[in-house]
């Protein structure tokens, strides 16, 4: 058996080498320009697409902020009144009747919670009919 | 560094092409050569040098003139190399033989007259694990110093010398083995010829 001393590695210099093939640069050229094309339309893609997002959100912000109005107490007690409406028309007494029931549903739940959003609220009590009757449903 | 080359580095940095085609230049063959070594592939060595050059271009703004220009090219080869070499998951690789059948003779730069020697050893340095084959293609043949080459591969100097020391001692034994197998088999000849 042949020993291989040390010095005989260096027939690893001497291993074949390899050339790049004649085309090479130009292929690395052409490579380059692709690579930069699309480096500028991915970067054009992102700046547009932040700046969508960013007008969406400025938008979104200007018309919770400042365009859509709040709703007041006086409005919310108007909507449950419509919305009580249909009932309350049926349940209207003939006039040969001698008490005129009233009804009004006042969601005194939701006149609380408004009054936190509100402070300083004032709630006016008027009369609702000229009639003054000693029999008044409410 | 050269003078001239580190005015080419200067100029890649500020995005000139033509600087950048005067380094592809200087260090075509040589990456081509030595990623060739490393994969055993020559078309996968010539699409990683091309990437190599791409990522020279691209990241030419995070180098620093601390360490030698050429040894951070074959840096950011040796990286590709190893995430392509944990790609394929072979250690073994493709047979030099295999692949020299089909290339053209201009692509060699050197066609030494083979001895079974030479061809044992290809054989035992394709079969030699990416993590010594590297720092030994990196000491023994491309002539990087052992510092250079802990720098380039991030590794502690200790650990560069250990695998050094080891894939030489593989590239030994395997040549070894070879060359008395081949000393048995001659002698089993002269017996068959009487």
């Amino acid at each position: 058996m042949r020993s291989i001393k040390m010095d005989e590695l260096n027939l690893l210099q001497k291993l074949e080498r390899v050339k790049a093939p004649p085309d090479f640069e130009q292929r690395v050229l052409t490579q380059l320009s692709v690579r930069k094309r699309k480096r500028v339309r991915v970067r054009n893609l992102s700046l547009s697409v932040a700046g969508a997002f960013s007008a969406a959100l400025v938008i979104f912000i200007v018309l919770n902020v400042f365009i859509l109005p709040e709703k007041s107490p006086v409005g919310i007690a108007d909507m449950d009144k419509k919305s009580m409406a249909p009932a309350f028309e049926a349940e209207e007494m003939p006039a040969q009747k001698t008490t005129i029931p009233i009804i009004e549903a006042v969601d005194y739940g939701e006149e609380v919670r408004s009054i936190s959003r509100e402070p300083r609220t004032i709630y006016l009590l008027e009369q609702v009919s000229d009639e003054v009757s000693s029999t008044i449903k409410y | 560094m050269r003078m001239d080359e580190q005015e080419l580095v200067r100029q890649i940095q500020e995005g000139d092409e033509m600087a950048f085609a005067e380094i592809v230049k200087i260090y075509k063959d040589k990456i081509v050569n030595f990623l060739w070594k490393i994969t055993g592939d020559y078309q996968k060595a010539v699409e990683l040098s091309q990437e190599t050059f791409m990522r020279v271009y691209f990241k030419a703004h995070r180098y620093k003139p601390i360490a030698p220009f050429s040894s951070w090219v074959y840096t950011i080869a040796s990286n590709l190399a190893k995430t392509e070499m944990k790609k394929m998951r072979r250690y073994a690789a493709v047979s030099l033989d295999d692949v020299q059948n089909n290339l053209p003779m201009e692509t060699y730069a050197s066609n030494p007259t083979d001895s079974g020697l030479l061809s044992n050893l290809r054989e035992a340095l394709n079969s030699l694990h990416p993590r010594y084959k590297i720092p030994v293609i990196l000491k023994d043949i491309e002539g990087f110093s052992q510092e250079e080459i802990a720098q380039m591969l991030k590794s502690p100097l200790g650990t560069i010398k250990a695998r050094i020391s080891r894939g030489r001692d593989y590239l030994k034994k395997e040549l070894e083995k070879a060359s008395s197998k081949g000393n048995s088999l001659a002698l089993n000849e002269e017996y068959q010829d009487g």
